[in-house]
């Protein structure tokens, strides 16, 4: 199936009426909506994550796409799933306990679940306990994030929890977050911004 | 102190020395041998902790502290503290067009407003340097009383709606500003860390020209405004720079030098050590380096004003900012060893 352009320009413009009336328009048509998801729908979030990484889109972009993309997908997820179709991996979400800090979190939640994941979102201040709950009702990747030097620290308390589920991949970021101390608590992937936390999932699921 | 500012940046420009000016009033709290949350509330509490770094550091100027929630807090932001940390505004209290057109504006005083402006005026008595004040920018402080998702939205979604709520932060920081400038002190910065999420040209129209008004209204040739946006990229330096401030802090996010050649030469640039991955974290071995890396990268600039990215966590080790002042000192002894 052709890239729909109207729809592809639409999310990336971030139109969310356009958007919904090209996905209206594909299902009175009748169109493979799998393929509309995966040629035009994702490519769309993909294409501005990748805008943002090189300072070519901004934040107020990447939500208004993000609210595009949500807004055409929920005319269809409920066909999608009454298809079949599985979203591409299962994750969870948080910012660290003891930080309130919530608009990185909110942006990779968003820009995760444009690209096709299932994102379990926790909140702020979520403790251990919050992840491995998650890790345990099918999370495969968990994201930390953090604003404040002295709440990262808290995410190697967090990996030290979660050992008990060795297949899941744990993905940090935020502010204060390196990539040298990533590596120093042995997490399996870093994200320097929203659009890289995307690729840093699908690094660690093999969805690359 | 009673001095000129624009005396004071010409100076900083003709010096053969560089100058520093970090934010560390964490830093402060430990010499003081106050709890920092503690300070947050107590404004004789808060002077000690500037008293107490002005004694043991040669810094150029003086500043209290950095706390982008009380103004929220003031408009009646919910403001949770959690332990020894400034405290974060928690829910929305603008939520639709309704709410941002019915937000009053709080009286100057209102919430924790007077703490801060009286741990200004007690900073800058018998202060031996000048002493700057510190509040949130407009667009900062939109974000915390709409929900920073949500301001960030309504840049394309509903501008007319941020315009609103902007207009009252704009009107209230504006009276702050004033009142900051009855108290004694220098100047303030203002501290503007989301508008550096939006493009520049969405900066200058929801952060900038804000800005601009709260420039006008106090600064003079006596009283100074720096504008601090760690989240700004060289991109917005232009934007930043039309708001007039004579001064202009950067983040560690961006190369110093490549702002710098952008920041008009008469206007201090200022910035830019990783407060936590070096300042907080690093070893000795890495502030050192660090510190003398940026003071050669950017020492064509003659306006540039060696500082921290943004405030420095207060469990950094006095020891690290020693080593930068260090470095400063060593830097200018070996300049003025070479020159001669």
């Amino acid at each position: 199936m052709a890239r729909n352009e109207k729809l592809f320009g639409a999310i990336i413009a971030g139109k969310k009426d356009a958007a919904v009336e090209a996905v209206s328009e594909a299902v009175g048509a009748k169109q493979d909506l799998e393929a509309l998801l995966e040629e035009s729908m994702i490519p769309a979030m993909k294409e501005i994550g990748d805008r943002f990484s090189r300072n070519e889109a901004f934040v107020p972009e990447m939500l208004v796409a993000a609210r595009a993309m949500q807004a055409g997908l929920a005319l269809i997820e409920p066909e999608l799933a009454a298809r079949g179709h599985k979203p591409l991996g299962k994750v969870c979400i948080g910012t660290v306990k003891g930080d309130l800090h919530d608009i990185g979190k909110n942006l990779v939640a968003i820009m995760l679940k444009g690209a096709g994941y299932e994102v379990m979102d926790l909140g702020v201040d979520c403790d251990a306990e919050s992840y491995r709950k998650a890790a345990k009702e099918g999370a495969q990747a968990v994201l930390l994030s953090s604003l404040l030097t002295t709440t990262m620290t808290y995410m190697k308390t967090v990996m030290e929890r979660l050992a008990e589920f060795p297949n899941v991949k744990v993905i940090i970021g935020g502010a204060p977050v390196t990539k040298e101390y990533a590596d120093s608590i042995g997490a399996h992937g870093y994200a320097a911004d929203a659009g890289g936390a995307v690729g840093a999932v699908s690094a660690c699921l093999g969805r690359a | 102190m009673k001095i000129t500012m624009k005396r004071w940046v010409e100076d900083i420009i003709a010096s053969s020395d560089r100058k520093a000016f970090p934010f560390m009033a964490g830093t402060g709290a430990s010499l003081a041998g106050v709890r920092f949350a503690d300070a947050l509330r107590d404004a004789a509490k808060q002077a000690a902790c500037v008293g107490a770094l002005a004694a043991r550091y040669e810094s150029a100027a003086c500043i209290t502290f950095m706390d982008l929630s009380v103004e929220a807090e003031a408009f009646g932001g919910e403001a949770r503290w959690m332990g020894d940390e400034t405290p974060t505004i928690t829910g929305r209290i603008v939520t639709d067009a309704a709410s941002a057109h019915a937000l009053a504006v709080p009286a100057v005083g209102a919430g924790r407003t007077g703490v801060y402006l009286e741990a200004a005026r007690l900073a800058a008595e018998g202060a031996d340097r000048p002493v700057f004040g510190c509040h949130i920018g407009p667009f900062s402080l939109a974000g915390r009383l709409a929900g920073m998702t949500e301001a960030l939205l309504g840049v394309h979604a509903d501008p007319a709606m941020l315009h609103a709520v902007l207009r009252k932060c704009a009107v209230f920081l504006g009276e702050y500003a004033r009142a900051f400038k009855a108290t004694g002190v220098n100047g303030i910065v203002i501290a503007e860390p989301a508008a550096g999420l939006m493009s520049p040209a969405q900066c200058a129209e929801f952060s900038s020209r804000y800005v601009k008004e709260i420039v006008e209204s106090v600064q003079d040739d006596a009283f100074m405004i720096i504008l601090h946006n760690c989240g700004a990229t060289p991109r917005h330096v232009d934007t930043m720079a039309s708001t007039g401030a004579m001064g202009l802090h950067f983040g560690n996010i961006v190369d110093m030098a490549d702002v710098c050649a952008r920041v008009p030469p008469r206007v201090i640039a200022c910035g830019n050590l990783d407060p936590a991955r070096v300042l907080k974290d690093g070893s000795a071995d890495e502030v050192r380096g660090k510190t003398l890396e940026l003071l050669h990268r950017t020492a064509a600039f003659k306006n540039f004003l060696l500082s921290s990215g943004c405030d420095i966590p207060a469990a950094a080790p006095v020891e690290n900012i020693d080593m930068m002042f260090s470095m400063l000192n060593a830097y200018n002894e070996k300049e003025a060893a070479r020159v001669r």
